[in-house]
C-alpha cells in the first residue's frame, strides 16, 4: 500500500479530545473509539448512504443534529453523541422503524444479535402505539435463492443488501421497488440471486430480514460462541469465526462460519463455498483406529504405527497435507527425517481452476500451500517402485501412491480402510499457524473442545519424542 | 396593481406554439443579442436582474449559474426542471403549452452563458400530451437551424432532448430529478458540504425550472433592469403565479412580486367562489404552510413577506379555501398525497408520512384521542430537519400549521373520552 501522507487532527467528542484522519467518516472514528452510535446503513466495506437517519450527532455550529456518516473530521470538531436532544431524535426514528416491523423476535433468527433489539432496548422501551392488525404486510419467507431467505416485513431499507450487489459483487441482482412504507427488497420478477458470494448479505442485514437458509431454525445466537480461525476452502485464507455451541446432551459443534475482518485478505467478506465449508468438515468423521478394517484402541495403533515404521526403517514414503497448521509440519519434517522417510506434500492434487475469480476465490485448494512452500517440503508426487510404507497424513492424493503397505492418519472416514488408519483431529480441534498465498501468517484457534476428542497428529508422534516443538 | 406580462407575453397568441407565429411575435430575437453580447454578458445580465428561481426555493438563479459556468469541466449539462407535480401548481404547463419555444430560447441563452451543449428537459409522466407539443415545437426549431449543430446558424452547438418521468413527485426535486435521469430510482442525493454544481453523470449540470429558464429572454433582450423593475427589491421581477379552489376564475395569471395576496385573488380570481367567506389559503403549493384568512389579508406575494408569515411562496400556486372546508378532511387529503409519493428513502419519511396519514384518517373518522393528535405532532417533529431531501420537513410543516391554526377543528373531532 502506498503511504499516504495522513493529517492527524484532534476532534472534541463529549468533552474528551481524539486525534483522527483529517477527512475520515465520523461514525467509523466514533466507533472505534468506543462511542456508542446506533445505525443500520452505514458499513465499512460499503460506506455511507443516509437513509437511515440513526447515527445523528450534534456538531458545534449546526443548528440540526447531523448524521455522523456523512459528517468529515476537521480540525476543532466539537460533538457531542449523547444529549437530551440526540437521545429524541434517536427514538423517534426508532419507533418508526419499528412502526411497520412484524416484532416476531420470538421466532426471528436474528434475535440476540439484531440492532433493532439492541437500540429498542437503549432508546425506546416504549409500548407499541400501532396495533397489529394496522401494520403492513409484506412476503415473509420469500426465496432469494442462494440460501438467502428474505422477510420483507422485518427489513429497514438500509439498503445494505443492494449496495453489497450492486457496489460490491457489481451482479446488482437486489432492489427496492415501491415507494413510501409500501417500499421493499426484491429481485427483478423471476430472477435469483446468482452470485457466489450471495450470502454475504445475511451478514450485512443489521435486522432478520435476510436470513440464511443454512442456518435458520437450527440454532439460538446465544448460544454460540465465536472463535477466530481462518477459511480452509483455498489458498486465499480468509479470516473467519467459527460459531460452535455445546448444548445439552450434543457434542460440540459448528453452526456456521461467519467473515472476520482482515482488511489485509478479505475485507469483510467470504465467498458461499467457504462459508459452507464446515459441513464437510464435521460430516463423516473417522473417529476410530482401525487395523485394515477391524476396530482397534488407540494405544494398540500407536504400538502397531511404531512397530511397522521400525520394520520399513529407510524405505518410507510420507505425505502431508497442504492444509496442516506450519507446526504440524514442521513436526512431520523432522519425524520424516528422523525415519528416514521422503516427505512430500504434492500441490498439484489441489489445483481447482474452475473455482478461481478475481475476487477472493483461489485456485489453490489448499489452505496452506505456501506454508509447504516456506518449510522446503517437496511438492511434487513421489515416484515409488511399490516396496515402500507410506505414511499418509490426510493428503487427499494418497491412493495415487505406490505402496506396499500403507498408513493413514486421517481426519475423515475413507472409502477403503489401509493396513493401519489412525484418526486425527480436523483444524477446528486444534490450533496452528497458516501462511496464505499472499505469504500472510494467520492464527487459529482451537475452537471445538469435542466430548471424545480425537488425537491430534502431534499426539501420534509423541512415540518419537520429537522434542518441544510438539507442543503448541 | 400594474398589469405585467413577461412570460405570458405570448400566451394569448393564437397558435403560438407553430415557430412561424411564434418568430413573428419576437421569440428567437434575445438570442442574436446574447451572441452578440457574449456568454459571460449574458450570465452577468442574469445575475444584476436578481432573477430568483421559480420553482419553489426562490434561491437566487446567479449563485447556480455562476457554479455551473465557472466549473473547469468541459462538457456542462443544462437540466430544466418540468416534472411540475406539486399539487396546486400548473404554471409550467402553460409555458410549455402555450409558448413552447419561449423555454427553447430561454434554454438556448442559459446553455450559451454557462457553456453547455446539452439540455435535457424532465417532463413529469402524467404530462403525456403537453409533453407532445414541446416535442413538436423542439423538432420545428431543429427544422429551422436554431438548434443543432450550428445554433442559428452560430458555429455553436446545441441539442435539446425531453427526458420523460415515470410519474414520481419527488424526481421535481433536483438530485432526484438527475438521479432519475441517470435510468436510477429518483431518489434525492446527500447534500454536498461545499458548494458545488449539480451533477449528471459525474459533470456539472445547472437544474432549473422551465419559468426561470423562460423568463432568461426577456432578461436579455430587455436587460436586467427593465426585469428589476417589477417586484421588489428583494424579490424582482414577476411570476406565474396559480389560482385554484374556492376562486370564481381558476387559473394561471402573471403578476409582479409583492402584489397582496387578496388583491390579486380578487382581480385575477373574481373573488371568492359565490361570495362565501375566505378560510384559508395554502400559498405557494400544498407543501406551504396554510395560512388563516387573517393572514392571507396581510401576506404579499413575495418571498420575504411570506418567510414572515412563517410559510413560503413556493411555486407561486394557490389553493384559495372557503368557509365550507373541513380542515380536518383537507389535511388528510394532503397527508394522503404525501404517503403516496415519499420516495422511502430515509426512515422519518418512509414511516413517518404512512403513519401521520394513518391518524389524520382516524381523526376524521372520529376514532382518535387527544394522544393520536400528540403523536401526530411528536412524528412531526422527528420528520423535521432530518432527512436527506426537503420533503418530510415540507410535511411537517403542513401538519403543524394546520393543526396549530385550526386546532378546535380537529379538537371536535376527537373521540370524546366520557
Amino acid at each position: 500500500m502506498s503511504e499516504k501522507v495522513k493529517k492527524m487532527v484532534k476532534i472534541t467528542v463529549d468533552d474528551r479530545t481524539i486525534e483522527a484522519e483529517e477527512g475520515a467518516i465520523l461514525l467509523q472514528v466514533l466507533l472505534e473509539n468506543g462511542f456508542e452510535i446506533p445505525y443500520y446503513c452505514y458499513h465499512e466495506a460499503l460506506g455511507p448512504d443516509g437513509n437511515c437517519r440513526m447515527c445523528m450527532v450534534e456538531i458545534e455550529g449546526k443548528k440540526r443534529p447531523q448524521i455522523s456518516c456523512d459528517t468529515f473530521v476537521e480540525e476543532g470538531l466539537i460533538v457531542r453523541t449523547d444529549t437530551e436532544n440526540i437521545r429524541r431524535v434517536r427514538r423517534g426514528i426508532l419507533e418508526l422503524q419499528l412502526v411497520n416491523h412484524p416484532v416476531d423476535c420470538p421466532v426471528c433468527d436474528q434475535a440476540g444479535e439484531c440492532s433493532l433489539q439492541d437500540y429498542y432496548m437503549e432508546y425506546g422501551l416504549y409500548h407499541g402505539k400501532v396495533p397489529k392488525a394496522e401494520k403492513l404486510h409484506f412476503e415473509k419467507h420469500l426465496d432469494l435463492g442462494r440460501n438467502v431467505m428474505l422477510d420483507q416485513e422485518r427489513c429497514v431499507l438500509c439498503k445494505r443488501c443492494v449496495r453489497f450487489t450492486g457496489n460490491i459483487v457489481k451482479t446488482g441482482e437486489l432492489g427496492v421497488v415501491e415507494r413510501a412504507d409500501h417500499s421493499h427488497i426484491a429481485t427483478l420478477p423471476g430472477r435469483k440471486l446468482e452470485n457466489g458470494y450471495a450470502m454475504n448479505v445475511v451478514d450485512l442485514c443489521p435486522v432478520g430480514a435476510l436470513t440464511s437458509k443454512d442456518f435458520r431454525f437450527k440454532q439460538r445466537v446465544w448460544f454460540l460462541t465465536s472463535t477466530p480461525s481462518v477459511c480452509h476452502g483455498c489458498a486465499t485464507g480468509c479470516a473467519i469465526y467459527i460459531d460452535h455451541a455445546k448444548t445439552k446432551f450434543e457434542d460440540d459443534t459448528i453452526y456456521r462460519f461467519r467473515p472476520r475482518k482482515n482488511p489485509d485478505i478479505n475485507g469483510h467478506f467470504i465467498c458461499d463455498e467457504g462459508r459452507l465449508s464446515y459441513k464437510a468438515l464435521q460430516e463423516n468423521r473417522l473417529r476410530e483406529a482401525r487395523a485394515e478394517s477391524s476396530s482397534i484402541g488407540f494405544e494398540e495403533a500407536a504400538a502397531q504405527m511404531k512397530k511397522m515404521v521400525e520394520s520399513w526403517q529407510g524405505r518410507i514414503v510420507v505425505l502431508a497435507d497442504a492444509n496442516l497448521y506450519i507446526e504440524e509440519l514442521e513436526m512431520v519434517q523432522i519425524f520424516a527425517n528422523r525415519i528416514g522417510g521422503k516427505l512430500h506434500a504434492p500441490l498439484d492434487a489441489y489445483r481447482d481452476p474452475a473455482f478461481e475469480d478475481a475476487w477472493l476465490k483461489s485456485a489453490m485448494r489448499a489452505a496452506n500451500a505456501k506454508g509447504v512452500e516456506r518449510l522446503g517440503i517437496d511438492t511434487s508426487m513421489p515416484s515409488s517402485r511399490g516396496e515402500v510404507l507410506l505414511i499418509n497424513f490426510n493428503h487427499p492424493a494418497a491412493g495415487d501412491v505406490k505402496a506396499r503397505r500403507q498408513i493413514d492418519l486421517l481426519t475423515h472416514r475413507p472409502e477403503t480402510f489401509a493396513d493401519l488408519t489412525l484418526p486425527i483431529a480436523a483444524w477446528s480441534e486444534t490450533s496452528g499457524t497458516l501462511v496464505n498465498e499472499a505469504g500472510i501468517e494467520q492464527r487459529c484457534e482451537q475452537a471445538l473442545f469435542p466430548n471424545d476428542p480425537v488425537p491430534t497428529l502431534m499426539t501420534w508422534l509423541e512415540a518419537w519424542d520429537l522434542g518441544e516443538r510438539c507442543l503448541v | 396593481m400594474r398589469e405585467v406580462k413577461i412570460v405570458s407575453r405570448r400566451f394569448d397568441v393564437p397558435d403560438v406554439d407553430r415557430l412561424d407565429v411564434a418568430l413573428e411575435h419576437g421569440a428567437y430575437k434575445a438570442v442574436e443579442k446574447a451572441f452578440s453580447m457574449g456568454s459571460e454578458a449574458v450570465l452577468n445580465a442574469v445575475c444584476e436582474s436578481g432573477l430568483r428561481g421559480k420553482g419553489g426555493g426562490g434561491a437566487p438563479a446567479c449563485g447556480k449559474w455562476k457554479l455551473a459556468a465557472q466549473h473547469p469541466d468541459p462538457v456542462k449539462f443544462l437540466a430544466v426542471n418540468c416534472d411540475e407535480s406539486e399539487p396546486g401548481t400548473f404554471k409550467d404547463r402553460q409555458i410549455i403549452t402555450k409558448d413552447p419555444h419561449l423555454l427553447i430560447e430561454g434554454i438556448i441563452l442559459t446553455c450559451y452563458a454557462i457553456g453547455a451543449h446539452d439540455a435535457y428537459i424532465y417532463i413529469r409522466g402524467e404530462y403525456h400530451d403537453f409533453q407532445k407539443v414541446l416535442q413538436k415545437a423542439i423538432d420545428e426549431a431543429y427544422g429551422a437551424g436554431i438548434l443543432g449543430e450550428k445554433t442559428m446558424g452560430h458555429d455553436w452547438r446545441l441539442d435539446v432532448t425531453i427526458h420523460r418521468g415515470a410519474g414520481a413527485y419527488i424526481c421535481g426535486e433536483k438530485s432526484a430529478l438527475l438521479e432519475s435521469m441517470e435510468g436510477k430510482r429518483g431518489h434525492p442525493r446527500l447534500k454536498p458540504h461545499r458548494k458545488e454544481p449539480e451533477w449528471y453523470f459525474g459533470r456539472p449540470t445547472l437544474v432549473n425550472n422551465v419559468e426561470t429558464i423562460a423568463t432568461v429572454p426577456f432578461i436579455v433582450a430587455e436587460g436586467p433592469q427593465a426585469y428589476r423593475s417589477y417586484g421588489t427589491e428583494k424579490s424582482p421581477g414577476t411570476m406565474l403565479f396559480a389560482l385554484s379552489g374556492h376562486v370564481e376564475r381558476p387559473g394561471v395569471y402573471e403578476a409582479e412580486f409583492g402584489t397582496p395576496m387578496m388583491e390579486y385573488i380578487e382581480r385575477f380570481g373574481g373573488g371568492i367562489k359565490g361570495g362565501r367567506a375566505l378560510k384559508a389559503v395554502i400559498p405557494g403549493g400544498a407543501s406551504t404552510p396554510v395560512l388563516t384568512a387573517a393572514e392571507a389579508a396581510e401576506a404579499r406575494l413575495d418571498y420575504e413577506s411570506m418567510k414572515s408569515l412563517g410559510s413560503s411562496l413556493g411555486t407561486g400556486g394557490m389553493i384559495v379555501m372557503d368557509e365550507t372546508v373541513d380542515m380536518v378532511e383537507a389535511l388528510k387529503n394532503l397527508l394522503g398525497f404525501y404517503h403516496h409519493e415519499s420516495c422511502g428513502q430515509c426512515t422519518p419519511c418512509r414511516e413517518g408520512t404512512g403513519w401521520v396519514d394513518r391518524i389524520a384518517d382516524a381523526v376524521v373518522r372520529g376514532e382518535a384521542e387527544a394522544a393520536d393528535l400528540q403523536k401526530m405532532l411528536d412524528i412531526s417533529w422527528t420528520m423535521n430537519g432530518k432527512t436527506i431531501c426537503v420533503f418530510a420537513p415540507a410535511v411537517s410543516g403542513v401538519i403543524d400549521a394546520f393543526v396549530e391554526k385550526f386546532g378546535d377543528e380537529f379538537q371536535a373531532r376527537l373521540r370524546s373520552m366520557a
